[in-house]
């Protein structure tokens, strides 16, 4: 994207270029052939010295002389300077989706700052498949000197086609229901970085209510699943969600990272008020970027386990299941494609550095799901390989293009993240 | 092949210098007297006759400029014209924006070692600071010394440790002595003990809005900087420049609002001439953000005076230690991108096999598969798309002129306290600077110093002198009769000499001008054989030269990537 705005930016520089050139000033002299003093002669006369035919250009110059005057490109980028620069940019673009599996998704945000680091982030998201998003987040960015960050979030979500083709991995395609859901959330999240060096310690508390409904879209869940046989079909679970994560993370940037890594681990508690639907979870991630030829490849690796666990014989509802497909995990596969207590996932990739803003990358997939934690190994993995591009800054991947193929389907991406 | 071609340019340039040569003929001929030289050529110093007061400050959009130089300048079609700054022995004269010192007249080891510096040093005993630091590479602040003198202070980052901060200091002094204005410079120690903040500084936030410069402030730009074991940090304070600033020169076109600013920008000789020395030094930030104009009274008058400012981004310091492609491609280039592109990145980019011996207090800086004419700064300049052979031959004299003692008392000036390291940094340099002595005052006739007096005319070979390339097998010397007033030509005679005097013909006028056109056969560098034209006044019983051209005034063909290979 950040090239693409380039492009567009460089477009109009060109235009601006043609029609308005660098030199406000035409050239006025040679000193080498033509010119002409600083007792400049009279007007006429030719001047009888090299420094009398020089200044005699200069004092011509004089009644031209004004202030330069940016051309409409340069005007534009002054503008956009100014707003920058200036903390005035309100409105930007959104483009996370209400849930994924989403599709095409248009929205935007208003950040308004409340003090010199600290804001607020209203925004929406609207997708084809009618997926809504509105939240609102305070997010503070330099707290206990710079070690910390918090971010408090509020809002409302609709997803209206969730795919769910029953547990395990070895379910048909064939087989896709839909649900729906709404949730409103309210949480905050504390990110720390106490030594302000790769040890990333982060905590938080979510109040949530999930609902989930019939799909609009066949077929629906329930006109294939009953409550008995699906754990929360139907259900409308509120939950205080508390989790904790201990990491290390020397990448550059999550968004955007040649080098570097992320080991880290997450407890999650899920825990409902009616102690029916609570359950933990478990969540175990490894990202390394190993650079070759001085960063023109990188061979980068993600693996992730999610391990659901039973609490005080509550069930855990099918929709809060860990799960596998789409453009972040199993990219080949629709999203949501498999479901059970645990998850394996398995990403490499080869990343292609073909300038400062642009890469491309080959990427192998493969994962699956398990009823049972010590299934997961790495027999009857589901998997897929693709080829991407990426538009990308130093820090973040606001454009990522993708097509992958599995033994199912060919899907395309397209996301404002990075893959991992 | 490569003889072909060259004979091939020769004869090219020839037949332009020809066609210059009637032209300017005929247009003397048809439309004015105006004489070709006047009593005072060549002149030293380029006047600066109006008063420049009204030239007020104006700040280019950083993007913009980033913007342009990737997709407007880099596609940008060199004009071939001589620069337009020269005076009429083809010299660059002084001005607001050089002065001639090292290659023009010797510069002492104390000079060089002091070089633009004349103030005193900043007293370091107490910092009191008064805003951030705005732009470049590296952490910063603006502060007040114990003197209350404000200075620009910037850090060495952490894996740069004394790199960033000796790049300053060193590239200053290489760049004052090649004529550039210089910002004052020093080494110095930043405590943060002795450290107060005034209360009246303050600092940008991301909302836009100032709010009071807060301890944590400090702290935060302190946590990316290289520390000294006792808690002190070794910087470099720059001193605040005299006048009122203007911002950034462009490298195209002419301030509208300095009626002393006549060439455009591009055409400026010592503008061009930084791909040369940029080149040499590893100048990869050659942006308009990293020049500063200041208007200023001297003797008198108000002036603008123009700065080549923050040349730290030199001898392999970018701002980050993995950015590997520096020197090697713009920021942004299509061809390398396709090519990585279709190639899957197995089509190979210099810059992915170049060997660096990194040492912390040099970067990425090599002197072994260094290649001028390869040489990329992070954008395009306008002024560094024209440059033309004769101007990288006059930039080449100027590096040239840096003896290895000249260099390794710069290096000096660094205080890199790895001996090594400020041994490999000198080697580098002397190997760059040979480098560039080899291609460029190889790449066209290097005739320089032409002299007439009795015994005939005498000159030097700056490419022999200098050892990179052999005497030619001769000189050929074509005199003629030169009038002033209209431009024509009459030929005397020609005379040849396997020496570098060569005897003038007998019916030598005894006054006026005469013009003498200069070749070398030389079967390693056909370019050569194109002749430099030097013309001669009779001034009180001895001929004084007063014009010299080394190329034709429209020298195309002869950009300097045509010479690509000849190394």
């Amino acid at each position: 994207m950040f090239c693409a705005a380039l492009m567009m930016a460089a477009t109009s520089v060109a235009a601006a270029a043609q029609t308005a050139p660098p030199t406000p000033t035409p050239d006025k002299t040679d000193p080498a052939s033509s010119q002409p003093p600083a007792n400049p002669p009279p007007q006429g006369a030719p001047p009888e010295s090299r420094e009398a035919a020089i200044e005699q250009k200069q004092a011509e110059k004089v009644p031209e002389l004004h202030p330069y005057i940016p051309n409409k490109a340069e005007q534009i980028f002054n503008y956009a300077d100014t707003i920058l620069q200036g903390g005035q940019l309100r409105v930007h673009p959104f483009f996370n989706s209400a849930y994924s599996g989403g599709g095409f998704t248009l929205g935007a945000g208003y950040l308004a700052y409340l003090t010199g680091y600290n804001y607020i982030d209203t925004r929406g998201s609207w997708t084809f498949k009618n997926y809504k998003r509105i939240e609102t987040e305070f997010v503070a960015p330099r707290l206990f000197d710079r070690r910390g960050k918090l971010s408090v979030l509020g809002g409302w979500r609709e997803a209206t086609q969730v795919g769910f083709y029953g547990l395990g991995t070895n379910t048909s395609k064939d087989a896709r229901t839909n649900y729906l859901f709404q949730q409103p959330y309210a949480s905050a999240l504390l990110t720390l970085f106490p030594t302000r060096g790769v040890l990333m310690l982060q905590g938080g508390a979510e109040l949530s209510q999930w609902t989930q409904k019939p799909s609009d879209t066949a077929p629906s869940v329930e006109t294939v699943f009953t409550p008995g046989t699906l754990p929360g079909l139907g259900a409308k679970v509120t939950y205080l969600h508390t989790q904790g994560t201990v990491g290390i993370d020397w990448r550059t940037s999550p968004g955007y990272s040649r080098r570097g890594g992320f080991y880290g681990v997450t407890f999650h508690d899920y825990h409902d008020g009616d102690d029916q639907f609570g359950f933990q979870m478990l969540s175990y991630e490894a990202i390394q970027h190993v650079p070759i030829l001085r960063e023109a490849w990188v061979l980068s690796f993600h693996a992730r386990v999610e391990t659901a666990m039973e609490k005080n014989n509550q069930q855990t509802p099918f929709f809060m299941l860990p799960a596998l497909g789409g453009g972040s995990s199993l990219r080949g596969y629709t999203s949501w494609r498999f479901r059970d207590q645990n998850s394996l996932l398995l990403q490499a990739e080869w990343r292609i550095m073909v300038n400062r803003y642009f890469d491309t990358a080959f990427f192998y997939d493969a994962g699956k799901v398990a009823a049972r934690a010590s299934d997961l190994d790495l027999n009857g993995l589901k998997d897929n390989f693709g080829f991407g591009v990426r538009f990308h800054g130093p820090f973040s991947t606001p454009l990522r293009v993708e097509i992958a193929r599995s033994h199912e389907a060919t899907s395309f991406i397209f996301s404002s993240s990075a893959a991992f | 092949m490569l003889m072909s071609t060259l004979s091939s340019r020769a004869r090219r340039a020839g037949v332009l210098l020809l066609s210059a040569s009637a032209i300017a003929v005929f247009a003397t001929t048809v439309s004015t007297q105006k004489p070709r030289f006047y009593p005072d050529d060549p002149i030293a110093r380029e006047p600066e006759s109006q008063d420049a007061s009204k030239a007020a400050a104006y700040d280019e959009s950083q993007m913009y400029e980033l913007v342009r130089n990737l997709f407007v300048t880099s596609k940008y079609k060199p004009s071939g014209l001589r620069a337009k700054n020269l005076n009429t022995i083809d010299e660059v004269p002084d001005s607001s924006w050089f002065t001639n010192r090292i290659g023009s007249k010797p510069i002492s080891a104390e000079e060089l070692s002091r070089g633009p510096n004349v103030g005193r040093p900043p007293d370091p005993s107490k910092w009191t600071l008064i805003r951030e630091k705005i732009g470049g590479a590296h952490p910063g602040f603006t502060a007040k010394d114990a003197t209350g003198e404000t200075w620009f202070i910037e850090f060495d980052p952490p894996y740069y440790r004394e790199a960033a901060t000796a790049a300053v200091v060193m590239a200053t002094k290489i760049f004052w002595a090649l004529g550039y204005n210089q910002v004052e410079s020093y080494i110095t120690t930043f405590d943060p003990k002795n450290t107060t903040i005034d209360p009246k500084a303050s600092v940008r936030r991301p909302n836009g809005k100032r709010t009071p410069f807060t301890r944590d402030d400090m702290n935060a730009v302190l946590e990316t900087a290289a520390r000294n074991p006792d808690g002190s940090y070794r910087v470099i304070a720059g001193r605040l420049l005299p006048g009122k600033i203007l911002g950034g020169y462009l490298y195209a076109g002419t301030r509208p609002d300095d009626p002393n600013d006549l060439v455009p920008h591009e055409h400026r000789r010592e503008l061009r001439a930084l791909r040369v020395f940029g080149a040499w030094t590893n100048l990869t930030d050659l942006k308009d953000a990293n020049s500063l104009d200041t208007l200023v009274t001297e003797n008198g008058k108000t002036l603008v005076k123009h700065y080549l400012q923050d040349v730290g981004s030199t001898f392999g310091m970018c701002n980050d230690l993995h950015e590997w492609d520096l020197s090697y491609e713009y920021f942004l280039e299509s061809g390398p991108s396709w090519k990585r592109f279709f190639t899957l990145g197995f089509g190979l980019s210099p810059w992915q096999t170049v060997d660096y011996k990194e040492y912390p207090a040099v970067g990425k800086y090599e002197g072994k598969v260094f290649d001028p004419r390869e040489w990329k700064p992070q954008t395009p300049t306008t002024a560094y798309m024209e440059l033309r052979d004769d101007d990288a031959f006059w930039a080449a004299q100027r590096v040239a002129a840096f003896t290895d003692d000249d260099i390794r008392t710069v290096v000096r000036t660094g205080q890199i306290g790895d001996e090594a390291a400020a041994k490999y940094l000198a080697d580098v340099l002397i190997q760059r600077r040979d480098t560039i002595k080899r291609i460029y005052l190889t790449g066209v006739n290097p005739i320089v110093n032409p002299r007439l007096e009795t015994g005939g005319l005498t000159f030097e070979n700056a490419a022999v002198a200098a050892g990179v390339a052999k005497e030619p097998t001769s000189y050929r010397a074509s005199w003629m009769r030169f009038d002033n007033n209209t431009g024509t030509t009459t030929p005397i005679s020609e005379t040849t000499s396997t020496s570098t005097t060569i005897a003038a013909p007998r019916d030598l006028p005894s006054s006026g001008f005469v013009a003498v056109d200069v070749a070398a056969d030389s079967a390693e560098h056909a370019s050569w054989k194109v002749p430099v034209r030097a013309y001669f006044r009779q001034d009180g019983g001895a001929w004084k030269l007063v014009g010299f051209e080394r190329l034709p005034e429209k020298a195309a063909g002869t950009n300097i990537e045509t010479a690509k290979g000849t190394r």
